[in-house]
């Protein structure tokens, strides 16, 4: 069903509804910015049309409150809600009562969400569509269970025991051979009923020097199904993604082919729309890929796919939104680039601790290649309550190596921010790291490196170091000569 | 080898030269040659060693074109004050210095064991600073002339080829004959295996050799060993400079340390040009390019107007060090001491009681020797103004007088109350003093004090003391520290690897240190690139620039405007190559929050920064003081950047505190808990 969209909510703060203005802008569609108190002054409230107060800071009453996100939408005269990523983009019930109010939902259906979210459902419909997931069994009680499977299935050690209603690393055991299984199985059920009070255990394949590889594909609602090839998101920090790639350094033309035409099966199957991505963990070892789950949403990294097609995903998910049909087929995408995404989180780039306060001064980086995804200006607050991501940078070359000679410049010799602690340091860091460079890594790579990596930070230049001096004489000239002179 | 062949030769001595064929040149040349010291022991005697590389650099062009033997640029008390004040490491100094006039001979001044500290290192540490200090001229003393402790010096300099500079220290008194110098120079022959790859340097630090004396000993020198080069370092406090350094020449000194004369004051070293005059009008050819000596003079009035402040408030020259025998390089400080301690009026009384001290204990008053004396004295005269007045002033004195002068040190002879009273005399002297009483430095040149020196120090328990007075060099007794140890704790202190310097700094200074590496972490090179009028009191008003350059590029910093101080803290606004910044600057009336960390086995801190949203769990609701917690139970969630992050009990127990509040935004490591365990 064709639809207009006047005004769109732009539901979220910071780096993503920063970068879906750019597109409404580009669209001439004007936006409402949502705002908690702490972000009364934030980049994202100014760069729309008009803004709305949500609430205070906590995200449960402002950017995660529904009712407040829908009645700002209806104040500013909006009629269609773009989500983002994080707060409520994965949440099946805003987007119902979205709809159920009258207002476009730029996004996959409610129901596809839904089912995606419940990851037992997920893996089994992935199944169904002859999608590889991770070898496993459920139910298991003893160990010939265990060997049988093993024997069945062909699988080999080692294997990971893991309590069904777990979580938090409580009641999952790595087991490396046969000798440990009955011990490992006991203390598996053991920890699982004393933390969980359930002791139902299934056991899995566990995959070693695991890669973390996704397609980003677009869906429409007449059943068209397009991936934009793949992303590489194997670098990463307590499980969360730090720096990513397209295309894949590990895939070859077969393997390529194989998992992007398994995204866009599986996606056909579960009736997807929208822009979404399908997750996979690839086993170096032995070359397979497993299906992870799906995100229905658009993603933080779907920007190195925009570099690498020329495609613009946001407005694609407007168009689809619209009820428009995607303008291009499968054999109109040929990516030619790479390109490189690393993620400016504001933390101690030693232990990951948060670092908040005021951006005293930012130096964005600029020159060829380079794209910059920003959700702060010199002098905004960065406060404690949201995602530390703060900026995205992204460069582009005619090849792997291309990329990361233009990320070392825009990283080490252009990007400048004070006031807060950043990533930086770290990433420069890993991208000049030999392991990174040879594209030999897995999803461990920085717990591994951690120490060489830090020993590698350091770098002066000029511009820094002037404002240090600077910073001496607006403090000589105010407070008079040092107590010794 | 004739002084004006030598001149055209494009120099006397260059650095890369072996100490042979330096020390055979010098030795060959018909006539003699200067140190310069006014990179060093000139800004150290009358300024209080607040000359900065930034303007002393200036004169590096003249120093490398006017013939000198060598700059004196390093070591002494510079070294510390550099790290501790000025924030210039010795480091950076060398290496620019050595860009700057790279055919001149860089020379430190080092203290045996003590090095460019002011405690005895042993010898893995002297071995590795040695190694990796980039100088040409190692001139190093003793200040208890113990010969054994220049040792480790000795012989890392000579490995290294180059030039080490064995020193006597000198004093005028009744026991530093001509027979003790000689046996410190036989030892000091023995020890370098002859006089062909050293200078020997006289170190006359407080200027009390009378005219005389000073030639008479060089003779005697000259005529045991015809063949060794010697230098004369005098200083002219006294007033009698210039004819002792003539006397000098013509017993057969061959280098003299000299300085600018527009640098001169009361306390260091003569000037050149009038020296130069004197000599050659005596006839003695000097190796100086006088040209380039006279531009070095007239640089030095460009800038040395900046440094008024730092000058000794005690103007003029002082017949009477040859009585109190205060060196030169301690003169300021030791003033700026009494003027800061409020007992600039006590002065006369300190420098009569170390006339006489020098007398009873017998040393050279040289570092770290003449802070021992200095504290010391000056400590018993503010213990007796203080409890007793000008009338306890006049006391003490008169009491050591008549002790030393009438009685001749006969400690039986003294009435039985002034006995007491000398032997509480030393009972609260400083720490240094009791080591020096026990050997910690070396042996005493000509033997331990007296046995009521000790019984005054350490009272009842002198004679167990003096069991552990130790006969042997330092260097023999102290054991190796731990290096990489030594390494690993800065590298803690200052969360990452610390550059070589660095950690030499650290060695020697490892407070100051600490301080210098921060301080430059913060401000850069502002040390070493801000004018020193900029330096010591920023830009006045707005409108005001400082033009410098940072690496090759010009930069410009001008001052907008200075706000008003509100709740301790003033913004200045500045533009810096025309773009505008605002500085906040904290005063030292800004209220400092103190925060409570969390330190002892029952205190639960923060693990990250963030936000307390939770105190207690969702099993038993809130916390509270008096409730009792089981080891690994949540006692409150801490949410930063969306995670969250259970705080668990360490053990079982009651809680004794909760110190955060709900809500809290907290700092890693802040107190939240104080448990009692159970």
């Amino acid at each position: 069903m064709k639809k207009t969209i006047k005004k769109i909510l732009v539901a979220n703060r910071g780096v993503p509804a920063v970068r879906i203005m750019h597109t409404c802008r580009d669209r001439m569609i004007p936006t409402t910015a949502v705002y908690s108190t702490p972000d009364r002054l934030a980049h994202h409230v100014f760069m729309a049309d008009a803004a709305v107060h949500i609430g205070e800071a906590p995200p449960i009453e402002s950017y995660l409150n529904m009712d407040k996100m829908i009645h700002a939408a209806f104040q500013s005269k909006a009629d269609a809600v773009h989500p983002g990523w994080g707060f409520l983009a994965e949440n099946a019930e805003f987007a119902q009562r979205v709809m159920d109010a009258g207002l476009t939902w730029i996004g996959p259906s409610p129901d596809v969400i839904r089912t995606m979210g419940d990851k037992i459902q997920a893996k089994v419909l992935a199944q169904k569509a002859n999608v590889p997931t991770i070898p496993g069994i459920s139910s298991v009680t003893d160990i010939e269970q265990i060997k049988k499977w093993m024997k069945d299935e062909g699988v080999s050690f080692p294997i990971m025991i893991k309590a069904a209603a777990g979580g938090g690393g409580r009641g999952m055991v790595k087991v490396e051979g046969g000798g440990e299984l009955a011990q490992a199985l006991a203390q598996a059920r053991s920890e699982a009923r004393k933390a969980f009070g359930d002791e139902t255990m299934l056991v899995e394949k566990y995959i070693e020097n695991g890669r973390h590889i996704e397609v980003q594909a677009v869906a429409d609602e007449y059943g068209n199904v397009v991936h934009l090839y793949e992303r590489e998101c194997t670098i990463q920090r307590r499980n969360q993604k730090i720096i990513e790639e397209a295309p894949s350094p590990t895939l070859d033309k077969d393997l390529r082919q194989e998992i992007c035409s398994t995204a866009v099966r599986l996606l056909k199957e579960i009736g997807y729309t929208s822009a979404g991505t399908v997750e996979f963990l690839f086993d170096s070892s032995t070359r397979k890929f497993y299906f992870l789950e799906v995100n229905t949403r658009l993603q933080v990294e779907h920007g190195i796919t925009e570099l690498i097609t020329g495609l613009d995903i946001v407005g694609i998910m407007l168009d689809v939104a619209m009820g428009r049909k995607l303008p291009f087929g499968q054999s109109d995408i040929h990516p030619n680039r790479w390109a490189l995404e690393v993620r400016l989180n504001a933390e101690d780039p030693k232990n990951f601790s948060p670092s908040f306060g005021t951006i005293t001064r930012l130096q964005v980086p600029m020159g060829p290649n380079v794209r910059v995804a920003t959700g702060v200006y010199e002098g905004a607050d960065i406060p404690p309550y949201y995602d530390s991501l703060f900026m995205l940078l992204m460069t582009a070359g005619a090849d792997r190596a291309d990329a990361i000679r233009v990320m070392d410049r825009s990283l080490g010799g252009n990007l400048r921010v004070e006031g807060i602690k950043t990533l930086q340091p770290l990433l420069l860091s890993i991208i000049r790291h030999p392991g990174f460079i040879a594209g030999e890594f897995s999803t461990r790579f920085i717990e591994e490196h951690m120490d060489e990596l830090i020993s590698m930070f350091k770098e002066k230049n000029s511009e820094d170091e002037v404002l240090k001096i600077a910073r001496y004489v607006a403090e000589i000239s105010a407070l008079g000569p040092q107590k010794w002179m | 080898m004739d002084v004006r062949a030598a001149m055209e030769d494009k120099g006397l001595v260059r650095p890369g030269m072996s100490p042979k064929e330096i020390v055979g040149r010098v030795r060959s040349l018909d006539g003699v040659c200067f140190t310069s010291t006014g990179m060093r022991d000139a800004g150290q005697s009358d300024y209080k060693n607040r000359h900065r590389l930034y303007d002393l650099k200036t004169l590096a062009p003249y120093y490398d074109r006017m013939g000198l033997f060598s700059a004196e640029c390093h070591g002494g008390a510079r070294w510390h004050v550099g790290v501790m004040n000025r924030r210039e490491s010795p480091f950076e100094e060398l290496s620019i210095l050595r860009e700057l006039m790279p055919g001149v001979l860089l020379q430190t001044l080092i203290r045996e064991t003590n090095l460019w500290g002011y405690r005895p290192y042993p010898k893995n540490v002297i071995e590795y600073v040695i190694s990796k200090v980039d100088i040409d001229v190692w001139r190093c003393f003793s200040f208890l002339n113990d010969v054994r402790n220049m040792r480790t010096v000795a012989e890392v300099v000579m490995k290294r080829g180059r030039l080490f500079e064995p020193t006597i220290s000198f004093t005028a008194a009744d026991w530093t004959t001509n027979d003790y110098y000689l046996s410190v120079v036989r030892d000091i022959v023995g020890l370098c295996a002859g006089t062909d790859e050293i200078v020997l340097c006289i170190k006359d630090m407080a200027g009390v050799g009378d005219i005389t004396r000073i030639g008479n000993l060089i003779d005697a020198v000259k005529q045991k060993y015809p063949e060794m080069v010697i230098q004369y370092h005098r200083h002219v406090t006294d007033g009698l400079a210039a004819p002792a350094l003539l006397a000098a020449a013509r017993a057969g000194a061959k280098i003299f340390d000299v300085e600018e004369d527009s640098l001169v004051r009361f306390y260091g070293q003569p000037p050149m040009l009038g020296i130069q005059a004197y000599f050659e009008e005596s006839g003695i050819p000097v190796h100086l390019d006088r040209k380039e000596a006279e531009a070095a003079v007239q640089n030095v009035r460009q800038w040395i107007s900046h440094y008024e402040w730092a000058e000794s408030p005690f103007k003029g020259y002082d017949h009477t060090v040859t009585l109190h025998k205060m060196p030169g390089g301690a003169f300021p400080s030791s003033f700026e001491q009494a003027d800061k301690g409020e007992f600039l009026h006590l002065m006369p009384a300190i420098l009569k009681v170390m006339s006489l001290y020098n007398r009873i204990v017998k040393y050279f008053d040289v570092t770290p020797g003449s802070q021992i004396t200095w504290v010391t004295c000056s400590g018993i005269i503010n213990k007796y103004a203080k409890e007793k007045g000008d009338a306890g002033v006049r006391h003490v004195t008169g009491l050591l007088a008549r002790f030393i002068e009438e009685k001749k040190q006969d400690f039986e002879s003294m009435e039985r109350q002034e006995q007491e009273e000398l032997l509480m005399l030393f009972r609260n002297a400083p720490g240094d003093f009791k080591n020096l009483l026990l050997g910690n430095y070396g042996k005493l040149p000509v033997g331990w004090p007296p046995e009521w020196v000790y019984k005054s120090a350490f009272g009842n328990e002198w004679d167990e003391r003096i069991k552990e007075r130790k006969e042997q060099s330092p260097l023999e007794i102290l054991k190796d520290d731990n290096i990489e140890k030594l390494r690993a704790d800065l590298s803690e202190s200052i969360d990452r690897e610390p550059a070589e310097e660095e950690f030499i700094l650290y060695l020697m200074h490892p407070k100051d240190a600490l301080e210098m590496i921060v301080f430059r972490d913060k401000y850069g090179e502002a040390p070493l690139v801000l004018p020193t009028d900029v330096w010591r009191e920023g830009l006045k008003k707005p409108g005001d620039t400082v033009d410098f350059e940072l690496w090759g590029k010009p930069y410009s910093i001008e001052l907008l405007s200075i706000g008003a101080e509100h709740e301790g803290v003033i913004h200045v606004v500045m533009r810096v190559n025309n773009k505008t910044r605002v500085y906040t600057v904290e005063t030292p009336r800004a209220k400092k929050v103190a925060t409570r960390m969390a330190k002892g086995a029952n205190e639960v801190g923060a693990p990250i920064n963030g936000n307390i949203w939770r105190i207690g769990n969702p099993e038993r609701g809130a916390l509270k003081v008096g409730d009792i917690v089981h080891k690994g139970e949540e006692v409150a969630n801490l949410e930063a950047m969306k995670m969250e992050n259970a705080i668990s009990a360490p053990f079982d127990g009651q809680i004794a505190e909760v110190c955060a509040k709900l809500n809290d935004t907290v700092q890693e490591g802040q107190l939240l808990f104080v448990i009692e365990k159970a």
